[in-house]
């Protein structure tokens, strides 16, 4: 067990609901195999990989934004660069982490950007959103800095270790582990 | 259980179709290319800084700068990026502009619009409403007071023309024929709504109205901003955009106001839908400062010093023109797959005077 999940055990349970089933990755033979041919031209296989990463990405990218539309961009923004890098992209490397590093720092950005944006008013474009599972929960995540929602994203939703998110968001994995521990405590302050 | 974001296939759907082109077009990176980079690299920086060394030239540079991705600026408009035709006006008149850069002078008309496929133009020029081809001929002429902003939409059988004068909207058949009064009405362009029927909003002053041009029934009645001198439809009709210097605000269809953004520090100049989307971009101004902005997420996606004036979306393929009268420039950028950014100078000089964008139409 990893020193953080201790404090927020059950929260990092309930935190874990939001990502079960939700990050069904690719074996990593698959993936390599769908890299490889896409990067040799064929279009279904790069459709394959687009399939197989779109719903974790913009996941992802939605709760470290909580805007629709915005996560639309910073996903299909980290897809076109997938793109443009397709073809200096080193195959013996798993691509979920390195397409989740471009989201997740986006997101992070974009969600610093708009807490300094004060005459934006948060209302979104696009048709009144579904109700969402985990409510409570998803509130509360909300509030947390953008720092330590990426982390709970990261290890709850897309199911990476510390030592993965550290290398992701090129952080100390001391300061992964502080931040997950924080981003779960005040969770669990705010759910009591 | 399995957690899924607002709106996820549809997002996904959408993007889907955006990376696949990238996908499709992209260049495979060669041998020779990767050679090649660090001598265009240099060539480049050479040229910028030459630039630099000019004082006239040095803003534009370092605007430039700050914007990435620019390749060139053609000393002329020696092409349009994208396929279709551009249809401005300048003190001269209305110009033609084809994608392979040649121009012809309409005549001198203060205002033009492309008929819905871009088969004819509709302008205004002291007292009449004029039809024309794409050669300038005029079919049909209507005598009416200070006619302006023309508006022309409708199928390839069935066309109405909206336009103002002496202070009250009016809508033609697109043979000339049938012209009706409606009621007072502020300078603005009316906006018609894409698909069936003939609905169109345009501004009293103060509100919007929403009117079936065929029943005279106003369909919606909607609060503007004071000031208010731009209405724009999204491609699918679903969404209606009015633009005031202080606020920009999109509405459905019944009325509901889906977003609204203020900017008292930051007037809007402009905005407009990215076609076949809900988004948004809008051009604002600040200090000596102009940008283009997502009107969603507030990403910047080009800054410049000085004024922009106008946004106009190619009909496909992701191109905006972005003009830039203090630059004496136009400026092409792809926002899709990958962003390019073209840039054509001396505009001023080609056009009789800076030319404003009437519409940008019909890639066939």
């Amino acid at each position: 067990m990893e020193a953080h999940d201790a404090p927020g055990q059950g929260l990092g349970s309930a935190a874990k609901r939001l990502g079960a089933k939700a990050l069904q990755r690719p074996a990593g033979r698959d993936e390599r195999a769908w890299v490889r041919r896409a990067q040799a031209g064929s279009a279904s296989d790069f459709e394959a990989l687009f399939r197989a990463h779109w719903g974790p990405a913009y996941r992802a990218a939605y709760l470290v934004v909580r805007d629709a539309a915005a996560a639309e961009d910073i996903a299909q923004e980290a897809f076109l660069a997938a793109v443009r890098a397709l073809d200096r992209f080193d195959r013996r490397r798993p691509f979920g982490p390195w397409l989740h590093r471009i989201v997740v720092n986006r997101a992070i950005d974009w969600a610093r950007a708009r807490a300094l944006r004060p005459e934006a008013e948060a209302v979104d474009v696009q048709a009144p959103e579904p109700p969402e599972r985990d409510d409570a929960l998803l509130r509360e995540l909300d509030r947390l800095s953008p720092e330590h929602r990426a982390v709970i994203v990261l290890r709850y939703l897309l199911d990476y270790t510390p030592g993965e998110i550290a290398e992701l968001l090129e952080l100390p994995r001391g300061t992964v582990n502080s931040r997950l521990r924080r981003g779960l405590d005040d969770l669990k302050d705010r759910l009591r | 259980m399995t957690y899924r974001a607002p709106h996820e296939h549809e997002a996904g759907e959408r993007a889907w179709e955006v990376v696949r082109d990238a996908y499709e077009t992209r260049e495979p990176l060669t041998w020779p290319r990767r050679h090649a980079r660090p001598l265009v690299a240099g060539a480049l920086i050479a040229a910028v800084i030459a630039a630099v060394l000019s004082p006239p030239g040095r803003s534009v540079v370092r605007s430039f700068r700050k914007a990435v991705g620019v390749e060139r600026a053609e000393p002329a408009l020696f092409s349009l990026p994208a396929p279709g035709q551009l249809l401005v006006t300048s003190p001269q008149g209305a110009w033609l502009v084809r994608a392979d850069g040649s121009k012809r002078l309409l005549g001198r008309y203060r205002d033009a619009t492309f008929s819905p496929h871009g088969l004819f133009i509709a302008a205004t020029r002291e007292n009449e409403l004029v039809a024309l081809d794409p050669k300038g001929e005029v079919r049909w002429t209507l005598a009416r007071p200070g006619p302006r902003f023309p508006a022309w939409a409708g199928t390839r059988t069935d066309t109405r023309i909206a336009y103002l004068s002496a202070g009250h909207l009016h809508v033609v058949a697109g043979d000339g024929t049938g012209d009706r009064t409606f009621g007072p009405a502020a300078p603005v362009v009316p906006a018609w709504r894409p698909g069936s029927g003939h609905v169109l909003a345009y501004s009293d002053g103060e509100r919007a109205m929403v009117l079936d041009a065929d029943t005279r029934v106003v369909i919606l009645r909607l609060r503007l901003h004071a000031g208010t001198w731009k209405l724009a439809w999204s491609s699918d009709g679903r969404l209606l955009l009015a633009l005031a210097a202080r606020g920009l605000r999109i509405f459905e269809p019944t009325g509901k106001l889906v977003l609204a953004r203020n900017s008292e520090s930051r007037p809007f100049v402009d905005a407009a839908f990215e076609p076949r989307t809900h988004r948004v971009v809008a051009l604002r101004e600040y200090g000596f400062q102009s940008e283009v902005v997502s009107a969603l997420t507030g990403r910047v996606v080009f800054r410049g010093t000085g004024t922009f004036g106008q946004l106009s979306w190619a009909p496909r393929r992701h191109w905006l023109l972005v003009t830039w009268p203090t630059a004496n420039q136009w400026v092409f950028l792809r926002t899709r797959p990958s962003r390019r950014i073209v840039g054509a100078s001396r505009i001023a000089s080609q056009f009789g005077g800076f030319a404003r964008v009437s519409g940008w139409c019909c890639a066939r």
